[in-house]
């Protein structure tokens, strides 16, 4: 019976009276609808109450709209992972900065003489039914954890229900004493709010925002001097704690990105195990190429006669690359004459290596700086930006047996013979310059 | 003259260009002054320059933290920065554009100190200490450049050290081959290879910014304690306080400077204006790919090389790096109009060099 009256009746009856009374107000008494100011009789506790007072209570009102008018959108907002945290944990530090605020202003109400004389009983029932609906508020958060998240299953289609005029109390009846009483809170404000100071709120001056300022302007020239000194001197305080609480805030958001960024990047990345092989699988084949190139060292350092090919793979025009002795890239041909052509590959000019592919005046290019050399002299057209001849590299032509048939030291003549039937088995070497055969 | 005059004489001379008596708060704060015309925007150029050198300081030291100056591992180091670790393309793309940036800054600084005469009396050493700085930051774009160990990287530097060992076709005799000796000196062995990397790593990481430190510690020294050159050839007729007017535009200025960096870098790979064959793994048995050139800071160097007799270059370049070095000495009585003239001409040639460098070399060539 209490419950049905408390869930039910007192809902419709603040409604009821709510509106009826408000219109009522705005309509006959219209220029009372605001708070009585009392900033003349007392500033000082003012700023204190009212600041923390009207700041936490809009976001945390705003809140409740939020879940209220549109749970589904709010729920949307919650789900991520820690938000809900954030949200009640911002919660519950606003409703304590709203009953800072509300204690502050209530304490000055009672307390300040001067402040008496414009205070009302209705501001005082007001100001206490404030105090305790944010204290039950912030219990009941307290108590029953989570509420941001149990309300759009719970109160918001309570709230909905009495909306269409179907109401269920069914959504709220088991709740505990505390949160029936913050409910029953809130419909009797909404029953007080055309009587009181709380009418304010449907008057908010939102004009100011846009309205062009009021300026004051004294006749007596010594006031106005004071008044401006006082303006500038109180706007250049203002604005230097506005530009140092800015920087501070900016620098605390910056240094805090910065180290969560920097803390991740020194964590390093945290594969999974395909991904952890596959990265040491790839370094793995790098660490093999190196030590290949390596034993390419150690055999130049070795040996008297490295192999290039089979004579067989030779081709007229195109290249088959090969380290020389020196390190460098070096390139083996075909002649016209079916006699291996062996030059370095390293162009004479700023030591790019040098294509493989042979054009059709038998000459290969070198793509930094776009010198021809002919293959069968090694030399560079005229104007390349190469002087130099590519230099002839000394090879040898060996059998299966291993026997040297043919061989030719760079720059001098050709040594042996063999009949061109016996050269498709053999294979090419490139021979230590300075060695004998 | 006697060892005791020479002696006095350098003591004078040194007296001028550190005045020790101006290291107090009074002087370098409290009363320091900027000249306000219409080149006081170069002002703000040093400090942009140090700016970018302390973020290249930064994000080269967090790069320090995974980068791995093997030939095997190099590139794959790089890769795993690049794709896995958390914010490591960002600090990547900072520190390679942050190197660009640093650069454009460095030689702005340089075109408008000359322009405004800023080396003249007592001044001579700050832009020396400056000439030396310009040379470290070019040494430290050159020897970073070696370091991701990709086709560009590897065969870039080849390229440009063999330039070295060109000089000696001009040298007499014995000393021909003393050229291709340094070459191999610095490279540490016949062609670039890991010798080449470790040295260029130990360069580009301890020697370079610690020579850099120590040189930049007294051009800043020397810059603040002889304050703001005058800039303009009539006495400027304005001034603001450096401390804090000064101090708070230069430093916002950082802030927007930072931004436009961190938003490139945050937006735009640096890698992005390359074809992508040149970014993989330095391939010692294949052909040098097609379009090897260095970064865009040497195109002013670069092109003319490619277009001109070798000689030609060496001679003009040697005779610039004399007259920058020789500037304060050289243009002692020349006005700062000419000096802005020929500091015009300078940033003419190049910006032409540098943005249209390609087109002129393809006019040219083919």
């Amino acid at each position: 019976m209490v419950d049905a009256f408390i869930l039910v009746g007192l809902p419709y009856l603040a409604i009821a009276v709510g509106i009826a009374g408000s219109v009522w107000r705005l309509r006959n008494d219209r220029y009372s609808a605001s708070a009585r100011s009392s900033q003349f009789m007392e500033n000082r506790a003012l700023l204190w109450g009212s600041a923390p007072w009207h700041i936490g209570i809009i976001l945390i009102l705003a809140g409740h709209a939020l879940a209220l008018l549109w749970p589904g959108l709010w729920s949307a907002l919650l789900s991520p992972p820690g938000v809900l945290e954030v949200v009640e944990g911002t919660g519950m530090a606003l409703s304590l900065l709203c009953l800072a605020g509300i204690g502050v202003l209530l304490a000055r109400r009672i307390t300040s003489a001067r402040v008496q004389a414009v205070t009302t009983t209705m501001d005082l029932v007001v100001a206490g039914l404030l105090f305790v609906q944010v204290l039950l508020g912030l219990l009941t958060a307290v108590h029953l954890r989570h509420g941001a998240a149990w309300s759009t299953g719970t109160v918001a289609p309570y709230f909905w229900s009495l909306i269409t005029l179907r109401p269920d109390m069914s959504y709220v009846a088991d709740f505990p004493a505390l949160f029936k009483l913050h409910l029953a809170g809130a419909w009797l404000l909404l029953m007080l709010l055309p009587f009181t100071r709380l009418i304010h709120i449907l008057s908010v001056p939102i004009g100011y925002l846009w309205r062009a300022p009021q300026i004051v302007i004294w006749n007596n020239p010594r006031r106005r001097q004071q008044a401006v000194d006082a303006h500038i001197t109180a706007e250049s305080r203002r604005e230097f704690f506005k530009g140092f609480a800015g920087l501070t805030v900016a620098a605390g958001l910056l240094s805090l990105g910065v180290l969560e960024k920097l803390f991740n990047y020194f964590k390093g990345p945290q594969p999974d195990a395909q991904a952890e092989a596959d990265l040491l699988a790839k370094k793995l084949r790098r660490l093999q190429q190196t030590a290949e190139e390596r034993e390419l060292e150690l055999e130049r350092q070795r040996q008297k006669m490295i192999l290039v090919a089979r004579y067989s793979e030779l081709v007229e025009n195109k290249g088959h690359y090969f380290i020389d002795y020196q390190m460098n890239p070096g390139l083996a041909f075909k002649g016209k004459d079916g006699l291996p052509i062996v030059l370095s590959a390293k162009c004479t000019h700023l030591g790019c290596t040098v294509g493989s592919q042979v054009d059709e005046q038998g000459r290969i290019l070198c793509p930094c700086h776009v010198s021809y050399f002919d293959i069968a002299t090694g030399n560079p057209n005229p104007g390349a930006p190469a002087k130099s001849p590519l230099p002839r590299i000394s090879w040898a032509l060996v059998d299966p047996s291993g026997k040297v048939l043919l061989s030719r030291k760079a720059g001098g003549p050709l040594v042996g013979q063999a009949d061109p039937a016996m050269l498709a088995q053999c294979a090419l070497y490139i021979t230590k310059p300075g060695s004998q055969m | 003259m006697n060892l005791r005059e020479i002696v006095q004489k350098i003591e004078a001379y040194l007296a001028e260009r550190f005045p020790t008596g101006k290291l107090n708060y009074a002087s370098l704060v409290e009363h320091k002054l900027v000249p306000v015309h219409k080149l006081s925007w170069a002002y703000y150029l040093g400090g942009l320059a140090l700016f970018f050198f302390l973020i290249q300081l930064g994000t080269g030291l967090l790069l320090l933290f995974y980068y791995q100056p093997t030939v095997s591992d190099a590139h794959a180091s790089i890769e795993y920065i690049t794709e896995h670790v958390p914010g490591g393309a960002l600090v990547r793309n900072l520190h390679a554009w942050g190197s660009s940036a640093m650069i454009a800054a460095v030689i702005v600084h340089l075109l408008t100190a000359f322009a405004m005469k800023a080396f003249a009396r007592p001044r001579e050493l700050t832009w020396l200490t400056g000439v030396c700085l310009l040379g470290l930051t070019f040494a430290l774009g050159f020897t970073g450049y070696l370091l991701p160990w990709h086709q560009i990287a590897v065969n870039a530097t080849k390229i440009g050290l063999q330039s070295i060992e060109q000089i000696g076709q001009y040298l007499p005799g014995r000393m021909a081959a003393w050229p291709s000796v340094i070459k191999e000196t610095i490279q540490g062995e016949p062609s670039v290879g890991q010798a080449t990397l470790s040295r260029f790593f130990a360069l580009h990481v301890i020697v370079l910014p610690l020579c850099m430190a120590a040189l930049l510690g007294l051009h800043l020294f020397s810059v603040q304690v002889h304050g703001m050159s005058q800039g303009v050839d009539e006495p400027p007729r304005r001034y603001e306080k450096f401390f804090p007017i000064f101090l708070i535009k230069d430093l916002s200025l950082w802030g927007i400077a930072f931004l436009a960096l961190f938003i490139a870098a945050l937006c735009i790979p640096f890698e992005s204006f390359y074809a992508y064959p040149l970014f993989e793994p330095f391939n010692p048995k294949g052909s040098t790919p097609d379009g090897i050139k260095p970064e865009w800071y040497f195109y002013f160097l670069y092109y003319p090389l490619e277009l001109l007799p070798f000689w030609v270059v060496l001679l003009v370049s040697t005779a610039a790096v004399v007259v920058l070095l020789l500037a304060p000495w050289i243009f002692k009585n020349t006005s700062r109009r000419t000096l802005r003239l020929l500091a015009a001409v300078a940033s003419l040639y190049l910006f032409v060099m540098t943005v249209f460098g390609e087109k002129i070399y393809q006019l040219f060539k083919h």
